[in-house]
């Protein structure tokens, strides 16, 4: 009895000693363990690097669309197919497969199986279709690898404005290259475990943003086989077309030719075709010019529209003579008569007379020498000498107010005469309706970029361009039941010794309705050989295109609208 | 000493003490046991949600690749040039500005203001909850995770 007492005794009082221990050693196990699992990430990631992928989601391109959603660029993916040689087993059978699905010569697919080498490229790019077949076959010696591709399914259609993506899956040039960083989207690195219990994390990079455009897609295909048909009729070398709403600056479609295919952009020539030359090529403009230098005398009060001049033909400023187109004198002529008649000896008198400081301030005004801003790569911003400058010289008033000696590019000009149709106002041309964000959608702001002239003094000028129209191209772009307001140009090609005498540049600038601008329309050709001046040559093609304008963009004859803008009603398809 | 120590405290014991610490070792065994199965049915229940959702996820992306690739197709297939050469074969013609005649009715509005939704007045939020009632779902909610805990482990 004592003795068991003893034990009992004994025993009660080992056990807190046995009890500690067991705690102390768990305690040192349960905080190793949570040291481990949770303080020491980096040693665990360390440790599982052969659990772990870490790879590289490069986010889905946003889709380019035209204003009413046509879709413009899209994305697509291209298979790249290999082989490992090692890992084929019966080489003869892969080869029959393998040839006839990516349709290659069977035996160079056999050769290519029985190669030392450790793998071996078949096919670079391969379509969808055809990689889906060789997946289909699941044959272990077969890599597949996916190759994302910027595809564009209108073909040739708005190249320019486009812009395509290269090999690095960056935007270049154009809307492309403009909108990179919203297009693009945000790559995301992602850590993919082989741990089974490890659930799969978000894999989803974030995607670009879709990018709505102002381009109408039907105008945009009137303006390339428009300005396609009129190369090859006049066999100019290349030519322009944009057509833009000057009430909003929307560029609803922006040609050049020659284009080039996006889907296809390592094909062109000479890498300078992927440029834009309606925003970067730079040109003399000539006599389109006269409606900006008579809307500026216009509007600082030098001149009124019943003002006069007797025009003797030649005018010397500056050291040099000037004469008109025809080299004739015009006797007494007023302000509309220097537009309708495309006088020279007009315009160098009405910039004389404002002298330097206004008409080089107005033609800053309109926006003449500094970019328009639009939200496309590559523009440039023209050349415009004014006095202090190192290249001026006292002739450049002179030659300047018809639009030679200086050089703008066919954006500038759209958008210096688009601030007549729009009573003065001149609005910044934009490419961009909205950008699609998730749910999250940015309308594009319309800028002014200035009002250079008055509403009083654009409806002056506005009428006498509408006489123009009227009296001075013999109805070449006039169409029946619609006013039109325009002015041609026929300017000389510079040289490093001169101009040249055997080929010119002719353009014409006109918009509709006249009391009421719909649409604005710059047609622009390089040395067509088909007739001498701008009237004979590109105001036939203006008309051409205003016949099939009115229709796509519901503009009704003048008498219809007025009726229905009489009892509240809007015109246009593109108002809406 | 030590030794001495060892034989001492590891020496035979009554058969209650002996059984004592048999029952409390079986029951921390049994316990332990218990908490495996629990997790083991968790974890192997992740795991599999996590290989479903992979394999979703693969699903969801050759959907998406295809679908864009069929996006695609269809633009190519809408391209104005194939749209007009379709239309031509089907025997349309290109409308003129002389095919086309507006017609101007009287006291239409042809772009009236668009339609506003009656203004509908929000629901006010009732708050009529109970201390009882929280616990309550609590409860519920413990009830049904455990439910769910149990079917999740079986076979």
């Amino acid at each position: 009895m004592q003795s068991a007492l003893n034990q009992q005794e004994i025993f009660n009082r080992r056990l807190p000693f046995v009890i500690i221990g067991m705690i102390v050693v768990s305690a040192v196990l349960l905080l190793q363990l949570i040291s481990f699992q949770q303080l020491a990430p980096d040693v665990l990631n360390e440790l599982s690097t052969d659990y772990n992928r870490n790879i590289k989601l490069a986010a889905a391109r946003g889709t380019i669309y035209d204003r009413n959603g046509h879709r413009l660029a899209v994305n697509t993916l291209e298979y790249r197919i290999g082989i490992s040689p090692n890992l084929v087993s019966n080489p003869q059978r892969t080869a029959t497969q393998l040839a006839a699905i990516l349709n290659l010569d069977e035996l160079k697919v056999y050769e290519a199986i029985n190669s030392q080498r450790p793998w071996v490229l078949l096919a670079p790019r391969v379509s969808a279709d055809v990689g889906h077949r060789v997946e289909e076959l699941k044959l272990l010696a077969v890599t597949i690898d996916k190759l994302p591709r910027r595809s564009y399914p209108q073909g040739t259609l708005a190249s320019q404005v486009m812009g395509f993506v290269g090999g690095d899956l960056r935007g270049y040039y154009g809307v492309e290259g403009y909108y990179q960083s919203q297009l693009a989207g945000k790559p995301r690195d992602e850590v993919i475990s082989s741990i089974p219990f490890d659930l799969p994390s978000r894999q989803e990079p974030d995607r670009g943003s879709d990018i709505y455009l102002t381009i109408d897609r039907d105008l945009q295909y009137l303006a390339e086989s428009e300005l396609s048909l009129s190369v090859a009729e006049t066999g100019a070398k290349a030519g322009t077309i944009i057509i833009m709403h000057p009430r909003t600056g929307d560029v609803l479609a922006m040609a050049s030719w020659p284009a080039f295919d996006p889907n296809a952009y390592t094909d062109v020539a000479n890498p300078r075709e992927w440029s834009n030359p309606a925003i970067s090529g730079q040109y003399e403009p000539g006599s389109v010019i006269k409606v900006i230098t008579v809307a500026a005398a216009l509007d600082v009060g030098v001149i009124t529209p019943q003002w006069t001049y007797n025009d003797q033909g030649r005018i010397e400023v500056g050291g040099i003579g000037i004469e008109n187109w025809d080299r004739r004198a015009h006797g007494l002529v007023d302000t509309t008569g220097i537009l309708v008649q495309s006088l020279n000896v007009g315009a160098v008198t009405v910039s004389t007379m404002m002298g330097p400081s206004l008409f080089y301030g107005k033609m800053a005004q309109f926006g003449f020498g500094r970019l328009t801003g639009i939200n496309l790569e590559g523009e440039a911003a023209g050349t415009l000498y004014v006095p202090g400058d190192p290249d001026y010289s006292d002739s450049n008033l002179a030659t300047n107010s018809f639009g030679q000696g200086m050089a703008a590019t066919p954006l500038q000009v759209i958008t210096a005469v688009s601030a007549i149709a729009n009573d003065g106002l001149m609005m910044q041309p934009n490419i961009v309706q909205k950008i699609v964000d998730g749910d999250q959608v940015i309308p594009a702001q319309r800028v002014p970029l200035g009002r250079p002239i008055s509403a009083e003094t654009a409806r002056l000028v506005r009428d006498m361009m509408v006489a123009v129209v009227r009296d001075g191209l013999d109805d070449a772009a006039s169409l029946p039941g619609y006013t039109v307001a325009g002015k041609t140009g026929t300017s000389e090609i510079p040289t490093p010794v001169g101009y040249r005498r055997d080929a010119w540049i002719m353009s014409f600038v006109g918009f509709l309705p006249a009391d009421d601008p719909q649409v604005i329309v710059l047609i622009k050709l390089d040395e067509p050989k088909s007739g001498r001046w701008a009237s004979q040559v590109v105001a036939p093609i203006f008309r051409r295109m205003a016949e099939r304008m009115v229709v796509l963009m519901e503009i009704p004859p003048d008498d219809v609208r007025r009726a229905l803008q009489a009892q509240g009603g809007r015109i246009g398809s593109m108002n809406r | 000493m030590a030794q001495e120590w060892v034989r001492h405290a590891l020496r035979s014991r009554t058969w209650r003490m002996q059984r004592q610490a048999v029952a409390l070792g079986a029951l921390g065994v049994v316990l332990a046991i218990i908490i495996s199965a629990l997790y083991l049915a968790q974890a192997a229940s992740v795991a599999t949600l996590g290989r479903q959702l992979e394999n979703l996820i693969v699903v969801r992306n050759q959907l998406e690749q295809t679908n864009e690739g069929l996006r695609a197709e269809i633009a190519q297939l809408r391209s104005v040039p194939r749209l007009l050469a379709r239309a031509h074969e089907l025997g349309f013609v290109i409308a003129r500005r002389e095919n086309i005649e507006y017609l101007v009715v009287s006291g239409y509005n042809p772009n009236p203001p668009p339609p506003q939704p009656p203004a509908v007045e929000k629901p006010r939020p009732v708050y009529d909850e109970s201390f009882t009632g929280w616990l309550r779902q609590q409860l519920d909610w413990f009830s049904s995770q455990f439910q769910s805990f149990v079917g999740a482990g079986g076979p």
